[in-house]
Order: structure tokens, then sequence, then C-alpha cells
């Protein structure tokens, strides 16, 4: 107690000086002083607002396999340069596309993040969501059916993420190994995933109001799900990673940023 | 002679592959590599076998580089560790991250490897002066009847992708085995004697305990069969006591309280369990300001030194500001050791926190500390990456999905529960049927459960709680028939899944792991799923991987069924003792798909990955 009172005592009397030294100083300094710390807070929070608006991030993800790591080389270098493995950790860039390097002029830079499909490395997505302005979502159009569930799964819980539905974040189903002859055309995969989801929905969003699997459900009740029901943008285009046809990919990132 | 030897970037890229000696691989080690190993936190053993090949690797942490050798793992090639270190050292030299080809890396690598070769001729011709065994002892590993009397180590089918490895401590031989080379020589000679003791015993089918582990267990084993469960077929004996008058007949027969007429007298409604939501489907919610790691409160709590003690916090503060150029290993010991400490305090098995610290510590070796930030709290970060990435599942654990799947092939789903005895396997089946009856999906019990006096009736109680049919044949059946016969039934009745409750047995136990593998192999389960309580400690690591060898090792048809999937059960009874769930995933592979945290019906929760592992390293 009494240490309680002896630092009751201290405060005290440091308040009491320094309210002495307050009043010492002109009172023309200490309004300067004060609307100069206001001018710059003001400042600060509007730069902020104002950079806020347009993030320049575009997230490549997909299943462990699908080639994204090699999607990413091709748009960087225009090669894939001696192949890839697995990835363990993301690719990051921030560049102009390589096609584009010809071009004159002012071109804005992309930065793109080959995010690892290996579902261990799941938790690693999550951390870019917040900051991406477009989603690419890779599918290997050669082995689609023997993946098809595990690519709607993870398809489906990149759509029902809060900040995909906030942000409205718009999302590009790009069928990748177009190149190879038995690989299935883009309209059969978006119908196919089309058909999972729907099943998810059924499945996921059975019985219980507090659905802890997934922040949101998407579509409409009663109707069967279908990319147009989203309120964020899916469409659906090819690619071939290894031959490098990336162009419509290349539009697709280039409609956002 | 290397196959092939890769440079590869952690996220994915390959820098150079060796043109020389470029041949095309069997299969794809790289990716299974990468995959079942470095991505499962094992970077911290010495190589990986992949079907007629053996990997090794090393990484350069502050560049984010991996190393990769290649060799036919018949070869038992000595100097491809030294190889590694010094392709590292030059490589790290030329790497520049804007270059992509590195072409002129070939002609180093050649005279590398000539150097490193000639020097591994050296040191095995001064040895092979020594030690003439040690060769012999090498090829030795191979053989499949060594691994049984070698003290409790095991290794898997030279032939087998390890994947399926998953519960053997196959790195664990590696090392042991070129440590304990004296060792292993002595008991070269009681091995040698055990195998012709082993063959004679074999032939006359006595039925010892699975694991023959010491030579003089072989003289007590005739005499104590009487005592070792009898093989199921066999009715069981009534044990005779000295003391007691001779046993009637009719005794005998009284003891047999199974109701032969069924329940037909008892037909009072039950009132359905209707006790609320599970758990399952509510929303966990844990406090938010606990996220702030307390650094500060990691005082050691061990007595050292305290000179040392200053001196080491002294230097770590100042280094924290200045940013040392690369964390060495003697930098990185005290702090994994801590955290080391510190998992085995919250019940973590000792070989699994062991393990996990020489990934953490391979992963960090050499990367450059950022500046103001401890190396404590750089290992910590490790380590809960490491941690969340090993308890975030390999697979979908979307038990609804797959019921639904298998609903539309009109075939019903099912799940075997297995477990050492006493673990909940009935109280938690029950709370996964009425889990899947409040999302509507018909389930039926099979009472498998032949042994166990009461367990039948246990289950019949929690079906007419429930209101769900189950199927019962008594006691003293063929479990594997009973369950054939029980999902027969399902699929006439149309129920959407079956939960299968099997009787408890000892992971050391031979005839009741046979006869476990039989009921597996014969139904060919959807979900297998053991069931481990939360309470157990070191033991975890020794029921789960014993528990998939046996699966492995009996398994009849080509399609080996390993655990697919943990039940955790007791976890209310633990405070933030929650190792064992990491140990348990850690060993086997397989994902919690569900927690048992108490004994009504509600209480079934799904694991909470964030929370866990705040839990391990608080």
């Amino acid at each position: 107690m009494e240490n309680l009172e002896g630092l009751k005592l201290m405060a005290e009397q440091w308040s009491n000086q320094g309210i002495e030294y307050l009043q010492k100083i002109p009172p023309f300094q200490l309004y300067a002083a004060i609307g100069l710390l206001l001018l710059t807070t003001v400042l600060l929070l509007s730069f902020r607002l104002v950079r806020r608006t347009k993030s320049n991030t575009v997230l490549l993800s997909g299943l462990s396999g699908s080639g994204k790591t090699v999607l990413f080389y091709q748009l960087r270098d225009g090669s894939s340069h001696q192949g890839s493995v697995t990835s363990m950790e993301p690719n990051e860039g921030t560049f102009v596309f390589h096609s584009e390097h010809a071009k004159k002029g002012k071109i804005k830079h992309v930065h793109l993040v080959d995010v690892p499909g290996h579902s261990r490395l799941r938790p690693k997505l999550e951390e870019f969501l917040p900051q991406a302005a477009a989603i690419v979502f890779v599918v290997d159009a050669l082995e689609f059916l023997p993946n098809c569930r595990a690519a709607s799964e993870y398809l489906y819980d990149i759509l029902t993420n809060a900040n995909v539905v906030k942000k409205k974040i718009p999302v590009l189903l790009c069928c990748n190994k177009t190149d190879k002859l038995t690989a299935h055309t883009k309209e059969f995969i978006k119908k196919q995933m089309e058909k999972e989801i729907e099943k998810l929905r059924a499945s996921r969003s059975a019985v219980s109001t507090a659905d802890i699997a997934n922040d949101y459900t998407i579509g409409i009740e009663g109707e069967v799900f279908s990319f147009s029901h989203c309120c964020n943008r899916v469409t659906v285009a090819e690619a071939s990673g290894l031959n490098g046809e990336t162009v419509q990919v290349q539009d697709f990132i280039r409609e956002y940023i | 002679m290397l196959e092939q030897l890769l440079i590869f970037t952690r996220g994915g890229l390959i820098l150079w592959t060796c043109k020389e000696i470029g041949n095309a691989l069997k299969g794809s080690p790289i990716d299974t590599l990468i995959r079942s190993c470095l991505l499962e936190e094992r970077s911290g053993e010495v190589s990986f076998n992949y079907g007629a090949y053996t990997l090794k690797w090393t990484f350069h942490n502050e560049l984010g580089l991996v190393f990769v050798a290649v060799y036919q793992k018949i070869l038992q090639l000595l100097y491809v560790d030294d190889l590694l270190s010094i392709v590292k050292q030059s490589f790290s030299e030329m790497y520049d991250p804007k270059r992509m080809r590195y072409d002129d890396f070939e002609e180093t690598f050649r005279q590398l490897s000539v150097e490193a070769e000639a020097r591994a001729e050296e040191m095995k011709r001064t040895k092979q002066v020594a030690k003439p065994l040690n060769g012999v002892k090498k090829q030795g590993q191979v053989s499949k009847e060594e691994t049984k009397k070698s003290n409790g180590e095991k290794k898997d089918d030279g032939d087998k992708v390890s994947v399926l490895s998953n519960g053997n401590h196959k790195m664990e031989d590696d090392v042991a085995n070129g440590k304990e080379n004296s060792a292993d020589n002595n008991n070269n000679n009681s091995v040698g004697v055990d195998v012709s003791k082993l063959a004679k015993l074999r032939s006359k089918g006595v039925r010892g305990r699975g694991g023959l582990r010491k030579a003089d267990s072989l003289g007590s084993n005739k005499g104590s069969s009487k005592v070792v469960e009898p093989p199921k077929k066999a009715t069981k004996k009534n044990r005779v006591w000295d003391d007691a008058a001779a046993a009637p007949k009719q005794e005998e027969e009284k003891l047999d309280f199974t109701d032969e007429n069924g329940d037909n007298g008892h037909v009072d409604v039950v009132a359905a369990a209707d006790q609320g939501e599970s758990m399952m489907d509510k929303e966990e919610v844990f406090s938010s300001d606990s996220e702030s790691e307390d650094d500060d409160d990691d005082e050691p709590r061990s007595d050292e030194k305290p000179e040392a003690k200053k001196k080491g916090w002294f230097s770590s503060v100042f280094q924290s500001i200045t940013g040392k150029a690369n964390l060495e290993r003697t930098d990185l010991e005290p702090a994994l050791k801590a955290l080391k400490e510190r998992l085995m305090t919250k019940n973590v098995a000792e070989e699994i926190a062991e393990k996990l610290c020489e990934s953490v510590e391979a992963s960090l070796e050499g990367k450059k500390l950022a500046s103001f930030t401890r190396i404590s709290s750089t290992v910590q970060g490790a380590m809960e990456d490491a941690l969340i990435r090993i308890l975030t599942p390999r697979r979908s654990i979307d038990i609804m999905r797959d019921v639904h799947a298998a609903k539309e092939q009109r075939r019903p789903y099912v799940v075997v529960f297995v477990g050492v005895n006493g673990v909940g396997k009935s109280t938690n089946l029950a709370k996964v049927a009425y889990w899947l009856q409040q999302h509507k999906v018909s389930v039926m019990m099979a009472a498998c459960d032949t042994f166990r006096s009461g367990a039948v009736e246990q289950l019949r109680t929690h079906a007419r709680r429930l209101q769900i049919p189950i199927f019962e044949k008594g006691y003293e059946k063929d479990p594997a028939v009973v369950a054939k016969e029980a999902i027969q039934e399902a699929t006439r009745n149309g129920s959407d899944v079956v939960l299968v409750d099997t009787a408890g047995r000892m992971q050391d136990n031979e005839p009741l792991m046979r006869a476990l593998s039989k009921l597996i192999n014969l139904n060919k389960p959807d979900l297998v799923l053991f069931v481990g309580e939360a309470l157990v400690g070191n033991d975890a690591v020794d029921q789960l991987s014993k528990f998939n060898q046996k699966l492995s090792d009996l398994s009849t048809s080509g399609n080996t069924r390993l655990i697919d999937g943990i039940l955790l059960t007791k976890f209310d009874t633990i405070d933030d003792k929650v190792g064992a769930a990491l140990s348990m995933v850690y060993i086997s592979g397989a994902p919690v798909m569900f927690v048992g945290c108490g004994q009504s019906y509600t209480d079934l929760k799904k694991l909470n990955v964030k929370a866990i592992v705040k839990t391990l390293l608080k």
C-alpha cells in the first residue's frame, strides 16, 4: 500500500510539472505543433485510402501438378526453362509479361504469385487472398476426371472465402495442358466443375446453420449451381504452359490490372 | 554411379540436371520425395527409398535451393553425402537469382564427382582393413529375416514404395545400423541361432507372440503359449483354479449370458436421443487475445550456469540487432533443445519431437538471420510453420461428401473402428452415428466385437436410444464374417453408412492383428478409423506404426489398406497436453477426422489446427 501511495504522489508531481511546462510555451508554437500533427495524420490516411483501391496482385492457384509454376515462368520469361517439380514455397514476381516487352509505353507491372497446390500448404493461399485483385485457378485438362473432386473442393473453398466474396474478386478457370490430344475441352470441364460444386453445396450446407467449414454459401437456393450465380465473375479459358499459349490468361489479367 | 543429380529451387523450378548421366528415371522419384518426405517434415532423415532408387538431399537455406542425388539402392555409394556438400558449396558461389541456365556447371560437376569418388575409394580401402564385416552388415540390411531379429528395429520390404512406410522406423535403421555395427555384430551370432529355432517352432505350429526379440524368450514361449490367448476359432476354456472345487459342467453354461431369443420382451419405446446439435457443427470460439506469443515468458527452467546464460542472452540480443551472417548448427541447438523440451512437456512422443527438431534444423541451417529478430523467435516461427503443415490434412476429410458419393453408387459407406483396448471405440461410434443422423444420413451399426462381454449389449443400447438398426450375431463368432453379412444387410435395406465396431487389441498380439487384417481385407471398408486416446504418451507411436505395419504385411490383395483417419478420444481429460495428436499424425500421415471430448452424444468435434499449434508452443 505504501508503494502505491508513493507512486501516486510521484505521478501527481510529474503531471503538475508537465502542466506547468506546457503553460510556459507560447501558445502559437503549441497550436502550430498540434496543427502539423493533425495535417500529417490526415495526409497519411488519405494516401492509404487512395492506394487501397488498386492492388496489382494476381494469384495462380490450383491442385498440385496442374502446371502453375510452368505457367508462371512462361508469363515471366517466355519459356519454362528446364521443367519443374512440386513447389514447396510460393513463387513471386512483379513484372511485365514477356510478350509485352516489345510494346512501348507505360505498362503496369503485375505482381504474380504462384501458390503451391499441395494440400499441406493450403494455408499459404489464405495469406495471399486479402491482397489479391484476380485469381487464376489452373486445372489439368489432361488428368481431369481423377482429380475432379479435389479440384472442385479447392475451387469451392476459394469461391466461398470471405475475402473473395466481399471484394468480388474475379476468377479465371484456366484449363492447362490443352496441347495434348486427350485433353478435355473447356466446356466439358466447366460443366463437370459445376456439377461437382452442386454436390458439394448439398453436402456442406446440409443441416447446421453454423457451417464452420466455409464462410459463405454460393449459388441460388433451389437451382442447380452455375458459375453465373456467383457474385464475382468466373470465366473459363484454355492455355498450354509448355507451348507458351498463354494469351487468354494474359488478356484476363490485363482486364483487371 | 549416380543415376541423376538435380538442383532446384524451393519454388519448384529445376536449375540444373546432370546432362552426362541423364538417364530417364522410372516413375517420379523427385516428386514423391517432396510430397512424402520433405513436406512431411522428415527432412532430417538420412535418405529416402523409392522403388529401386535411393535419394539423398541437402538444402541451401539461404538461397532456397535443394540438391538431390538419385542412385540405385543396391549400389550403396558412400561418397554421395560428400559430393552433395561440395556441389552445394561450389554452386552457391555461381548462383544468381536472375540466371536460369547453368550449363557451365557441367564441367565443374564432373571434376567434383571424380574427386569425391577418389576420396571415397581411399576411405574404403583404409576401412576395409579394419572391419571386414561392415560391408556384409550393409548388405544384410535388405534381408527381411534380420529385421525381425534386430532389437525392435523395423524395415520395410525393399521393393515397396516407402510411401507406405509412413509408420515404419526406416530412418532410424539407416542411422542406427551405421552406428551400432559392433553391437549388431554380437547380435549376429545370437541372430543365427534364433532363425533356426524359429523355423523349428513355426513348423510345430506354435503361435508365439509376434516380434520375437530376445533369445531367452524363445524358451519360455513354448511354456507360455498356454497363457497366450488361443486362436479365435477354439472356444475359450474355463480357467481352473487350484483352490476351488472342480467346477461342474453347469457352471460353464451358466456363465454364458447371451440372450439367444433376442430382445423380444423389451419393446419399450425408448425416447429417441435428441440432445441438440453435435459439437461437430458448432463454431469453435477461442479468445483472440491469447494470440500474442509471450516470448518473454519462456525463461529457461533448467538450472544452467548463470554466467553462460547471461553471455548467451547478451550476444543473442546483440546479434538480433545487427543480424548475424548465417545460422549455424551450434546457434540453433540451444533454441531447438528448449523447444524440444517444451514439446515433450506437452506430451509429444520423444522421438517425434526429436525428428521434428532435426527437420526444422535442416530447414534453417545456413539461413541469414533477419535483423531485429532473435534466434529463438526464428526457430519458433519455423517450428510453427512445420506443425501447421503436419496437422493440415493431406487429403480432404469431408466425410459427408464421401457418403454422398457412395450413395450415388448405391452401396453403403463402411467405416471400421480399430484401436487398442479401452480407448473408447464403442462410445465414439455412437457419437459419430448421432452426428450422421443429424445430417439426415441413415446409419447402421455392426457389432463385430464378439469377444468382450457386454459389447453387443452396449451397442444395442446405443442403437435403441438413437433408433438406428443394429446388426449383431452374438458372441464367439468370426468378426470378419459378421461384418460381411452386415454390409450385405445394409445394401439390402438401403442404409447409407455402416459403422463396424471391432474388439480392442494390443498392437503386439499377432493372432488378433491377423484377424483384424482379415476383416479389412475381406470387407474392403471405405474408411479405416484408428481410435486413439489423447492420454497416450510415447506408446502412440508404437501403436500406430505397428497397426500400419501389420495391416500392410498381412494384406492379401494388391491394394493395401492402411489407417485412413484418426479419431482422438478423451480430449477433455487433458488440459493443454495435446501432443498425442501431433505424434499420431506425424507417424501415420493420417489426418485427425474427429475429436471426442466427453461421454455424451454431442461431444464430437473437428480438430482446430491453429489452436492446437498455439497450445503446443505456448
